[in-house]
């Protein structure tokens, strides 16, 4: 009897949970709501990462919650499903299950769906000051392009959170608009002065609403969001929502384009990480070494734009495998180009390893701990530096990654000196891993026809910045009536206060960086 | 004029108990106002050179209880009648709301406190001395404790009295010692022995004196009493309590241990390095006060840590042979605290200004107030940049003075005295650069920025008893600033007795007036620096100077207050002339601060006193050891709460009260069974025992 | 301690030269589409394909409205449209303020102002002051408050939580003050359009002066916007006939 099955008559003595396999070959769990957290907790505790929280509205009011969980190492994933009706809650798993403190604050805001138990609800993706209560724009009856009514505006009533309770205390205010380049977001750090005591990320500035407005439309409109909605991640999310069509579809593509998608996602990942790498040293006020950075980073840019067509790779992937084939001439440019890069990239490695001036800001600073990691269910470079062996090219294989293994760079430490070293480590396993998958490419189509009609699927990708899942349903006529983008950004930021509770407050810009987050990724 | 003054304060005592607040308060004001000006007279008149002993006068009640004045005696007088004078006007003001028995105790308190300073300044004798004292003690304890309703004073009215008693006695016995051995009970009789005896039995008495008597200076180990008190007193007395009182430890220190400490330099380099140390760790401590109150009382600590240092640099350079170089240093310490009394009651009375129309004395809670009370946020701020020794204010003439004449310690030759004078120096630099940083903070938070309170959005308007009183002070601030040179040789001829010489004439020389037997060069170059500023206009030069070493090169360091003073003025209102005719072609449009694009800019964003001290608190963590209490509120995974206390205990206490404390506990224990009474009962005891003890002493003469 | 001045003076000079006449670098642009004749069938075909509304037929054959276009790419390839490797995008809105001239062509304070980007037009404007393009040069910086700047560059739909900030931005700035609005999303919303949580583009908010195309505009087309704002660059068209 193989681990799988043994769950499954271990979960079928649970109470009020029924026990299938469905066709993709999970296990699904039907619970009624109040089975919901014991049974979270029990696969939490079995080595189930929470993967995302997805919500579908099946009647006015009714609505199915799928919780999902797989397996970082052996990839085995296994879904909790949960009815619950109107004005009935559901009770919450994020205080046991913290990774889900956002999905179900999210869930809350756009659909109206209770957790009971959850201390912290509302004001999370519609803000109070621009939403009244009761508009719940997820669900089928909230139309997207009318006009809706405003919330209070500006409100001298409107408070922050605050949780901190000592004398002198201010609740400091970094944002919505950001000095310099940073992202639209606003973090709230709760200090005496010098040190922070507690930081709350109130982000959704940047709510582009991107999940409801693809509703009703057909995949390849709907491809332009997936690409557009985080286009540093471009790629990779096009990708994930592409194997999620895909799988609806039950195609297989070819061989060629599976081993070109790899080349694809690895050389975005290879500018993302340098894009970090670039602004972490800007942010300790190393210039030549930001200089440095993004020169490399405009030239994998310039390289990305030569051999696919553009500089954020737009318009390659498609629900079949690529919109266009790679040219001979860009294949044999990668090949040439990539290893005269990559001593430059490694050199200016580690000049930045033995800056000391560089290091004394970076060692020891913002500290993710291990246990933090775990519980917030951080993913992606940040997780890995942090001790999580978590990387779904390996836990859970798609394009060609089960041809081509990378290995997984770990770090014990989880401060900023082990995250750029896990960045600085992947961007040199990406060069190996292109070179790789252009070393034998078989010559055929790149696009395979691929019709999806009436069905529901999760597609999933290591995106550069860790874990993230598409789960889409569509209907008869392929038109697409719910897609969940659960992206890293999402799951990170969740965990980044962690960090710069108890840091100093200049070095609250250092530790943003070396996160090398994505607030468009986390508003969608 | 200085009986007049005694008849007067018995005449406004009987006026505190008129029944109808409003006539009651204009009356005694006058009336106090009046005291002042005939104390102010009395002062002038000492200063001026009518000095009168008492042995034989009209006060001489008995032999060994007389009073006299002199020209220094006169200038702490005059002081004291300054601080009154200005002070009174919130205290009558703030009474209006008590009941008609308790306003009559509380003026008389006050009369009370005003008659025994005025009394301790012009005692001759040990007996005198120390009666004004002990009365001038508990009337300050019952003041303090006057909201006796309340916790917080009561618990500092205890300390304050216990601190005092044991002081007092310590000073006691100190006196007694040097009186037994001079034979004397005449306070100038005592000083001449200190210069006649060798050091190692004086040790005794300086120690027990110094330390005794400057429990009311504030000097550290024995302050801790102090930001307790001046604290939590009722708002209208803190202005008196700071302004006033503290000068009594001065006028101890400079009449007792003066001589002494003139002839050993040893002890006088200790007042000067627990002058240095007092007043660098009363600023670290106002820093880290978040309550207006107690962080005045703390910077008056630091203030007068800085007149104590001055005046034990001013012995040590006297005992070393320098008296031109000590005269330099003691004009200093007089000259800082007097100009201390003056920015501080105005301080104070801001303080207690705004307490009485937000409620509340926390800066973490105001904010905002230039807006609400232009005219006391303004003078405010002035007194606030006085005080963080800013020119053309009085403060930084002394503050510059002294740093200077420490610096003057390369004349002399002893390594050790110069370590010790470079390590106060240091000390006092630092302070001064922490001052500022703390009046930075005051001002910043209370006046500035949003208000961080429903109280300081709906303050009243400053009330005018305290800023017409303050607008007084802060011009005289102004004028102790500008016209440094016509007050420092009055203060040269203060010092003389004890330094043995005049340090006027090396610092404000008269030769600028006339340029007479100078080089021409060098009259030229003194002009450039703004000797010449007013020459011809005002009677006083601009100029401040320390010259030695011939007519060659005399000069050593220079300023010019009026020319900064100047110079200060003109770039105001250049700054003006530029915005006002720069802009008037333009249309100047008033927009919302840009707030990086936050809906509301919610005051508690704002940066609180707290916040703006912590990297200093930061930095002195080792003084400072906060006991840090931190409790999580937790649900699961979720944090949905925290409180955060941090708990320091003051320097003093940790290196002085609590032993002693533990120490007296131990000896309670044993003692049981006398530790029945109450705290006037011990106070009873003490005057029982001071009786004896003085009974005792007369007889053994 | 790696000695960075040494590493960066051993480097040499990175930045690179820019003349419109000669070829950019390659991979600088994506490039765009350009208007050809052609039949009606095949125009028609294309004009179809097209998931924006880019490319419109105007006989004989097939027009750009570049402010659409968001380089799906889905009209290129051997039966496509030629694309065309040139990055002077930018446009000066017709009815729009003129360029600032005077001493702001040689100082020029921008502030930019992320209203619901994606990363693509946050990585572009990032890269203005990369090496290869060094946007010091030309007397442009970027300030960190809108009370400093004179141009403020807007990238994104701008979403709803975000139209009061951008507008407060606005505000904020001095006269006299000029709005560049970078890539499709802020010039009409983009794919995100206009939406219970998007604005449609930067002019449904503040006054748009300049519009740099581009999904997103490389960083040499910003460059080119912010010389047109100051009448040091020539204006693009913003729709091509063919
Ligand atoms: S590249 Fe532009 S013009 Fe061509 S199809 Fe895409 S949006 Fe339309
Ligand atoms: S124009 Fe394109 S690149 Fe720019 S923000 Fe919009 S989608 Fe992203």
């Amino acid at each position: 009897m193989n681990r799988f099955e043994m769950l499954q008559k271990e979960a079928d003595t649970l109470p009020g949970v029924g026990v299938e396999h469905d066709a993709q070959g999970r296990l699904l769990f039907t619970a009624v709501p109040q089975a919901v957290p014991e049974l979270a907790v029990w696969l939490n505790e079995r080595a189930f990462e929470f993967a995302t929280l997805v919500v579908e509205e099946t009647a006015p009011g009714f609505h199915l919650v799928h919780y999902f969980f797989y397996a970082r190492e052996s990839g085995e994933r296994i879904t909790i499903e949960a009815h619950v009706g109107p004005g009935v809650g559901l009770p919450t798993i994020s205080d046991r299950v913290h990774a889900a403190d956002w999905h179900e604050r999210e869930t809350e805001d756009l659909f109206g769906v209770c957790f009971t138990g959850h201390p912290f609800l509302g004001d999370f993706v519609l803000h109070d000051e621009d939403w009244p209560e009761n508009i719940w724009p997820m669900r089928h009856d909230f139309d997207p392009r009318a006009s809706h009514p405003r919330g209070r505006g500006l409100d001298e009533d409107w408070r922050p959170r605050r949780l901190l309770e000592e004398q002198g205390a201010l609740e400091f205010p970094v944002g919505p608009i950001w000095g310099d380049y940073g992202e639209s977001g606003l973090c709230l750090l709760e200090t005496p002065g010098e040190q922070i005591r507690l930081a709350h990320m109130r982000l959704f500035y940047k709510y582009r609403g991107i999940e409801k407005i693809a509703e009703g439309e057909p995949p390849d409109k709907a491809l332009l969001l997936a690409e557009r909605f985080s286009g540093n991640a471009a790629f990779a999310h096009a990708l994930a929502f592409c194997q999620a069509i895909e799988s609806i579809a039950g195609v297989k593509i070819s061989e060629r384009s599976r081993r070109l998608r790899v080349v694809c996602a690895e050389l975005e990942r290879m500018r993302y990480h340098m894009t970090v790498i670039a602004d972490l040293a800007g942010s300790t006020g190393l210039a030549v070494g930001k200089a440095m950075g993004q020169e490399l980073e405009e030239e994998l840019l310039r390289l990305t734009e030569t051999t696919m067509g553009h500089r954020y790779l737009f318009g390659l992937a498609v629900p079949g495998g690529l919109a266009r084939d790679l040219p001979d001439a860009a294949i044999t440019r990668l090949r040439t180009e990539i290893p005269s890069l990559m001593p430059r990239i490694q050199r200016f490695g580690r000049w930045l390893k033995v800056s000391s001036s560089f290091l004394d800001r970076i060692e020891e600073m913002g500290v993710l701990s291990t246990d933090d990691a775990k519980l917030y269910g951080v993913v992606g470079p940040v997780g890995r530096a942090a001790g999580r062996e978590a990387d779904l090219r390996r836990g859970l294989p798609y394009a060609a990654y089960d041809q081509f293994p990378p290995d997984i760079m770990v770090e014990q430490e989880g401060d900023g000196y082990a995250r750029l070293r896990v960045f600085l480590r992947e961007i040199e396993q990406s060069a190996r891993l292109i070179l790789a998958a252009l070393g034998h490419l078989p010559s055929e189509t790149v696009r395979t026809d691929c019709m999806a009609v009436d069905g529901n699927a999760l597609g999933w990708v290591e995106a550069p910045a860790g874990a993230a899942f598409h789960w889409l349903k569509l209907d008869g006529d392929g038109c697409i009536t719910r897609w969940r983008a659960g992206t890293p950004g999402f799951r990170n930021w969740h965990a980044f206060h962690r960090t710069v509770e108890g840091a100093a407050f200049q070095d609250f810009p250092i530790i943003l960086a070396s996160f090398g987050l994505s607030v468009a990724e986390n508003d969608r | 004029m200085y009986v007049a003054a005694f008849i007067a304060l018995g005449i406004a005592t009987l006026l505190a108990f008129i029944p109808y607040p409003r006539v009651r308060a204009w009356l005694v004001g006058t009336c106090f106002v009046v005291v002042s000006g005939f104390v102010a007279a009395a002062g002038l008149m000492a200063l001026l050179g009518h000095s009168w002993g008492s042995t034989a006068g009209p006060l001489a009640l008995l032999e060994w209880l007389s009073f006299g004045l002199d020209p220094f005696r006169g200038f702490f007088l005059i002081v004291t009648a300054v601080v009154f004078a200005t002070a009174i006007p919130l205290v009558v003001h703030d009474v209006m709301t008590y009941t008609r028995r308790r306003a009559g105790a509380f003026l008389t308190l006050i009369a009370l406190l005003y008659a025994a300073m005025l009394a301790f300044f012009a005692a001759t004798s040990v007996v005198s001395f120390v009666f004004a004292w002990e009365i001038a003690a508990l009337a300050i304890w019952a003041l303090v404790t006057f909201d006796y309703r309340l916790k917080g004073p009561v618990a500092a009215g205890y300390l304050t009295l216990a601190l005092s008693e044991v002081g007092t006695l310590a000073g006691m016995a100190g006196l007694f010692l040097l009186a037994a051995w001079s034979g004397s009970l005449q306070l100038h009789v005592l000083g001449k022995m200190g210069a006649s005896l060798s050091a190692a039995p004086l040790w005794a008495p300086f120690l027990l004196t110094f330390f005794g008597f400057g429990v009311k200076a504030g000097i550290i180990p024995v302050n801790a009493w102090l930001p307790e008190a001046h604290g939590s007193a009722p708002r209208s007395v803190s202005p008196i309590l700071s302004g006033a009182t503290l000068n009594l430890g001065v006028f101890a220190l400079w009449i007792i241990d003066g001589p002494i400490a003139t002839s050993h330099p040893r002890m006088a380099l200790l007042v000067l390095v627990v002058g240095a140390a007092t007043a660098l760790t009363g600023i670290i401590y106002a820093l880290t006060e978040h309550d207006l109150k107690r962080l005045l009382a703390q910077s008056s600590i630091e203030n007068l840590g800085i007149v104590v240092a001055a005046l034990g640099a001013g012995f040590a350079f006297v005992a070393l042979g320098h008296p031109l170089l000590g005269g330099i240093a003691l004009v200093a310490g007089l000259y800082h605290m007097v100009n201390h009394s003056v920015y501080k009651t105005a301080l104070f009375l801001g303080a207690g200004a705004i307490d009485r129309a937000t409620g509340t004395h926390d800066l973490d809670r105001l904010g905002g107030l230039m807006h609400r009370m232009p005219l006391l946020a303004t003078v405010f701020l002035l007194a606030a940049l006085a005080i963080a020794a800013l020119p053309p204010f009085g403060g930084f003439v002394s503050e510059w003075l002294l740093l200077e004449s420490l610096l003057r310690v390369v004349q002399v030759a002893a390594v050790p005295v110069r370590v010790t004078f470079a390590l106060s120096g240091a000390m006092l630099a630092l302070t001064a650069g922490l001052a500022l940083t703390c009046f930075v903070m005051v001002a910043g938070t209370a006046l500035l920025g949003p208000a961080r309170s429903r109280e300081a959005r709906e303050a009243g308007r400053g009330v005018r008893s305290a800023s017409w009183p303050m607008l007084v002070l802060v011009v005289l601030s102004f004028g102790l600033g500008v016209l440094a040179t016509g007050f420092i040789p009055l203060l040269g001829g203060l010092v003389k007795p004890l330094a043995g010489a005049d340090p006027s004439a090396i610092l404000v020389p008269t030769f600028f007036g006339t340029g007479a037997g100078l080089p021409a060069g060098l009259v030229g170059a003194l002009d450039t620096i703004g000797a010449g500023v007013g020459r011809g206009l005002l009677p006083l030069r601009g100029l401040v100077v320390l010259h030695s070493g011939g007519m060659a090169t005399p000069v050593v360091f220079a300023m010019s207050m009026g020319l900064a003073a100047l110079v200060i003025g003109l770039l105001l209102a250049l700054v003006w002339v530029l915005v006002h005719f720069g802009t008037r072609r333009r249309k100047v449009v008033w927009r919302r601060a840009w707030n990086g694009g936050l809906r509301v800019l919610r005051p508690e964003m704002n940066y609180t006193a707290t916040g703006f001290a912590a990297p200093v608190r930061v930095l002195f963590d080792t003084l400072l050891r906060p006991t840090v209490n931190e409790r999580d509120s937790r649900q699961g995974a979720f944090t949905t709460g925290v409180v955060y206390r941090m708990q320091m205990v003051n320097v003093s206490n940790r290196i002085f009260l609590w032993p002693v404390r533990h120490a007296a506990e131990a000896i309670a224990h044993r003692l049981a069974r006398l530790h029945h009474g109450t705290v006037t009962l011990y106070a009873a005891w003490i005057l029982a025992v001071l009786l004896a003890a003085l009974v005792a002493v007369k007889l053994s003469l | 301690m790696a000695n960075w001045v040494l590493h960066s003076l051993k480097r040499g000079i990175r930045t690179e030269r820019y003349r419109e006449s000669e070829p950019l670098p390659a991979g600088t642009t994506p490039g765009r589409p350009k208007p050809q004749r052609m039949d009606e069938s095949a125009a028609a075909a294309l004009a179809e394909c097209c998931p924006t509304g880019a490319l419109q037929v105007q006989s004989p054959g097939i027009r750009v409205d570049f402010g659409r276009c968001i380089h799906c790419q889905r009209c290129r390839g051997d039966e496509g449209l030629e694309w065309r490797q040139d990055a002077t995008w930018a446009t000066h809105l017709e009815g729009a303020q003129e360029s600032l001239g005077g001493s702001f062509r040689r100082a020029l304070h921008v502030r930019y102002l992320d209203a619901g980007a994606c990363g693509g037009c946050m990585g572009e404007a990032r890269l203005i002051d990369a090496p290869q393009y060094n946007l010091h040069r030309y007397g442009i910086f970027i300030t960190s408050t809108p009370r400093d700047a004179d141009l403020l560059l807007v990238a994104g739909p701008v979403t709803e939580a975000l139209r009061r900030p951008l507008l407060d931005a606005y505000e904020a700035m001095p006269e006299p003050k000029r709005v560049v609005a970078m890539g499709v999303c802020a010039i009409n919303g983009g794919v995100f359009g206009k939406s219970f949580a998007s604005c449609g583009g930067a002019a449904e908010v503040v006054p748009v002066d300049i519009v740099i195309p581009g999904c997103p505009p490389p960083p040499r087309a910003i460059i080119e916007g912010l010389l047109l704002a100051v009448g040091r660059s020539r204006s693009a068209q913003a729709v091509e006939a063919p």
